[in-house]
């Protein structure tokens, strides 16, 4: 068969086509809004060498929408892209159901309470791709009418609040802050008392400490440094603040790409969450993401490369100067664009700091997973909304903890 | 109450009512009939209407909410003309291009006793904070103008005063800039936007100019324009040229808005084809042919219809990957319950004149012949009907869609993608104004069926359907 002149030409392409067959392509995916600016600029402009030197095509499908549906309806299905974002908050389901591939590469150069946030059973399943603290951002302008002093970074719950009760009496039109009834704000409160969400024995007891935090959360609106999101016609904090219609509003530094679109002129500052009175300590929720590759994937070994060099210094530190992005390597955290004088440097440099508050954990909640926030958040709501007083709303939170974590 | 009334009717009904008040009895009744029925179409038209204004706005979510902005005004299309052909040569869609020269005059006012300071200008470079503008946005107009104060002049203007009811004599500065392409970037890019800032103490007041500001910030201390060169359309249509651009494949640069569209239609297509082939087929077979267990077929098919789609989703989602099948329109087109439009094909068919049909056996018809030539031809109206009900079933499905296909972006249908343009900033604030456009280009088709066929869907459902 093969003197068929044709038939050994068609091998003959076949056998010097085979390097070319080696060019791999990977799928990878994570969520939209300013997550596509992010890796799509990576891709383009820092990567694309790398990338053809390796033979590897990326394909980057961003999902706007509800991602963790989708990964893990993908997951199940077989369909899942190669490579793609988990969020400490939901991660914990995907390593334990075996469907991430463990990481192989070095990874020294990571901040390490994030490399503890992806590790599961003893080993790392993602790689932290960057991260975020909450943080203090306001309006200096609004200050300056109501002629009050800016928030500082060594105000305190109560300095804070006093602060804010001012500018609302100034300025009746303007409310100190939105608040939301989440733990995802309130917690960074109740963690620089000392409190913790999960004590030795793996429960979760509602103590003083708590309580006293959760005074002072849900005394916000009747003090008149607050008003709820939802009744000035917002879902977050920083809805509020990007109208004009709150001083301040406690965020990550994700709240730069909302007001870049909403408010892009904005006399902004940031400083550091407010100090718990009584302790004198800060604390502060960490949320991180990571790339965990898909451990069905045809083509895992490419993809631990992609997510090596989507995370590697270069990659991080033109993340980090675009303003886009935290790093997750510790190499970064003292790089000078840090120190500049943009709103969105010092947004970054705060947001950064908050790692190093007195009292930070990650957020995530073990095996419970995000269902462990909901006696807490209706707590919150009932309280702030005048439904139930704080000692009905946390005793029933409390039993809910309790039947929760009872196996 | 209620006893009162009845027992107070109970004595004028022994005698019968005059023929006047009978009458004027009658007429009350059908006017609030009538009025009621209009205030549900205003409601239900005054929806549409609003969400439809809502969509031509910078900020559909403004409160309050103005029935009157610039992309209602006529002044401001003519106004935004002008500024689109400065800039671009380009009265529709508008621009900023290479030898653009655009003259935008903002009038000031303040009572007298302050003095009207001239506002600090400035072209920002405003960058997209999320979505796939973000990551595609090249070309700043910053890079590219220049602008300069041309002229300023001074008038005085009468002002009322609210309170006193006195008239108060208040004086007025305009200022003319100019904006113009750097002529050394001669070769410079066509850019879309060119914002404009302009910063002011807040005592002067904005009273004038071509076009309102997108947003006052800083506590009224700076106007921001996002685009002072827009052409009437980009002014009017701003939203809805966002949806078609915006929305791009980041790697080949096309819109995906169109990709969806383009799905949307092959998939509702396919499906009005199979279900007209399985409905006809399956209604005349179970009118006509009295084979055994087709009772029992029947009794199957209507228990089918109390069926939820979402109960069966899973196992046909299996199957779907089983047979590779997933993210393809494919699994979309044949995974859909006929058992509604086999009902009304059924129906019809039994409505039809048996005699012809044997007249056709007569004359040496085979079964099919009879069906094909003589039955299908004469069952225009009931296709027709079902070929619309099918086609507005696809092209709105929701559900099928959103599970089937998940990937790659382009192959979403258009409901889904919807879905997709709700960008998300700690998963709380979306871009209403691209949900709205995009709401508003996805009905389109079905108006323009609705609008075509309306009078056989009204007829023929109420005269020939289910009976």
């Amino acid at each position: 068969m093969l003197f068929r002149p044709a038939k050994a030409l068609a091998v003959a392409i076949m056998l010097l086509g085979l390097p070319a067959l080696a060019d791999e392509t990977v799928r990878i995916s994570g969520w939209g809004g300013s997550e596509v600016a992010i890796v799509n600029g990576l891709l383009t402009n820092v990567l694309a060498e790398k990338l053809a030197k390796e033979g590897i095509t990326v394909k980057y499908e961003p999902v706007d929408g509800d991602f963790s549906q989708f990964i893990i309806n993908g997951l199940s299905a077989g369909t899942a892209p190669d490579l793609f974002y988990v969020d400490v908050f939901w991660a914990r389901s995907i390593f334990s159901a075996g469907q991430a591939a463990p990481v192989t590469q070095d990874v020294s150069g990571f901040s390490a309470n994030l490399l503890e946030a992806f590790t599961y059973d003893g080993k790392l399943y993602a790689i932290p791709k960057d991260f975020n603290t909450l943080a203090v951002h306001f309006n200096k302008d609004i200050f300056d009418d109501a002629g009050v002093a800016y928030p500082s970074d060594d105000d305190t719950w109560t300095t804070l609040q006093e602060k804010l009760v001012a500018v609302h009496t100034a300025l009746p039109e303007v409310d100190g802050l939105c608040i939301v009834p989440e733990y995802a704000r309130f917690g960074a409160f109740a963690l620089s008392t000392g409190w913790s969400p999960f004590d030795r024995q793996g429960k979760t007891v509602l103590d003083e400490r708590f309580r006293r935090a959760f005074d002072f959360y849900t005394g916000l609106v009747k003090s008149g440094a607050a008003v709820m999101a939802a009744d000035a016609g917002q879902s977050w904090t920083g809805g509020c603040l990007a109208s004009e219609r709150a001083a301040i509003a406690i965020e990550g530094a994700w709240i730069i790409s909302a007001l870049r679109d909403s408010a892009p002129n904005m006399n902004l500052g940031t400083v550091r969450m407010p100090k718990d009175p009584e302790s004198g300590k800060r604390g502060n929720i960490v949320f991180t993401v990571g790339w965990a590759v898909n451990a069905a994937s045809k083509v895992s070994r490419a993809a631990a490369k992609v997510a090596a060099l989507l995370t590697t210094e270069e990659a991080q530190q033109w993340v980090l100067e675009q303003g886009l992005a935290l790093p997750s390597r510790t190499g970064l955290a003292d790089n000078p664009w840090l120190r500049g004088g943009q709103p969105e440097q010092m947004t970054s440099r705060v947001v950064l700091e908050g790692l190093s508050d007195d009292h930070v954990t990650p957020y995530f909640f073990g095996d419970v997973g995000g269902s462990w926030m909901q006696p807490i958040n209706a707590a919150l709501n009932s309280v702030i909304l005048g439904e139930a007083d704080a000692d009905t709303a946390l005793a029933s939170a409390q039993s809910a903890f309790d039947r929760m974590l009872a196996k | 109450m209620m006893a009162r009334l009845t027992a107070a009717e109970a004595v004028p009904s022994r005698r019968r009512l005059p023929a006047s008040a009978l009458r004027r009895r009658q007429l009350a009744v059908s006017a609030w009939l009538y009025l009621t029925f209009l205030a549900v179409a205003t409601i239900l038209a005054g929806t549409f209407v609003l969400a439809f204004m809502a969509s031509l706005k910078v900020d559909p979510l403004e409160r309050p909410f103005r029935l009157y902005f610039d992309q209602l005004n006529p002044a401001a299309w003519i106004a935004a003309a002008r500024l689109g052909q400065e800039g671009a040569g380009d009265a529709l869609w508008g621009g900023f291009s290479p030898g653009a020269k655009v003259d935008f005059s903002v009038t000031y006012a303040a009572p007298v006793g302050t003095t009207i300071v001239e506002p600090n200008a400035e072209i920002p470079r405003r960058r997209p904070g999320s979505g796939i503008a973000a990551a595609l946005m090249r070309d700043y107009a910053a890079d590219y103008a220049s602008i300069a104060l041309k002229s300023s002049s001074s008038a005085v203007m009468q002002v009322r005063d609210e309170e006193t009811g006195v008239w108060e004599e208040w004086q007025t500065r305009t200022f003319v800039y100019e904006i113009t392409y750097r002529t050394d970037r001669r070769n410079g890019p066509w850019i879309e936007r060119t914002p404009l800032n302009l910063t002011a103490p807040p005592s002067q007041t904005l009273i004038d100019s071509p076009i309102s500001p997108s947003r006052s910030e800083r506590r009224g201390r700076l106007l921001s324009w996002d685009n002072i060169t827009p052409g009437a359309l980009g002014l009017i249509f701003n939203n809805y040229r966002r949806v078609i651009k915006e929305t791009a494949d980041l790697q080949t640069g096309k819109s995906l808005f169109g990709s969806w569209l383009v799905n949307s239609l092959a998939i509702a297509i396919g499906r009005l084809v199979l279900t007209l082939v399985v409905a006809s087929l399956a209604g005349y077979a179970l009118a006509r042919l009295d084979f055994r267990g087709s009772r029992l077929l029947f009794a199957a098919l209507l228990f089918s219809m109390t069926i939820p789609a979402q109960v069966t989703f899973v196992s046909n989602y299996l199957i779907f990957r089983d047979l590779s099948l997933l993210n393809t329109p494919w699994s979309v087109i044949v995974v859909f319950v006929a058992s509604a439009n086999v009902l009304l094909m059924k129906q019809f068919f039994e409505g039809f004149p048996r005699e012809i049909e044997e007249a056709a056996i007569v004359d040496g018809a085979n079964r099919f012949q009879v069906f094909l030539k003589i039955v299908v031809p004469n069952a225009k109206p009931a296709l027709l009907v079902n070929a619309i009900l099918a086609f507005q079933g696809a092209w709105n499905d929701f559900f099928w869609p959103l599970v089937l296909i998940t990937s790659p972006p382009e192959a979403l249908t258009v409901q889904v993608g919807l879905l997709s343009l709700r960008r998300s900033y700690g998963g709380a604030q979306g871009d209403w104004g691209l949900v709205l456009a995009g709401a508003f280009i996805s009905i389109v088709p079905v108006v323009i069926l609705f609008v075509l066929f309306q009078r056989h869907i009204v007829s023929t459902q109420v005269t020939k359907g289910i009976t």
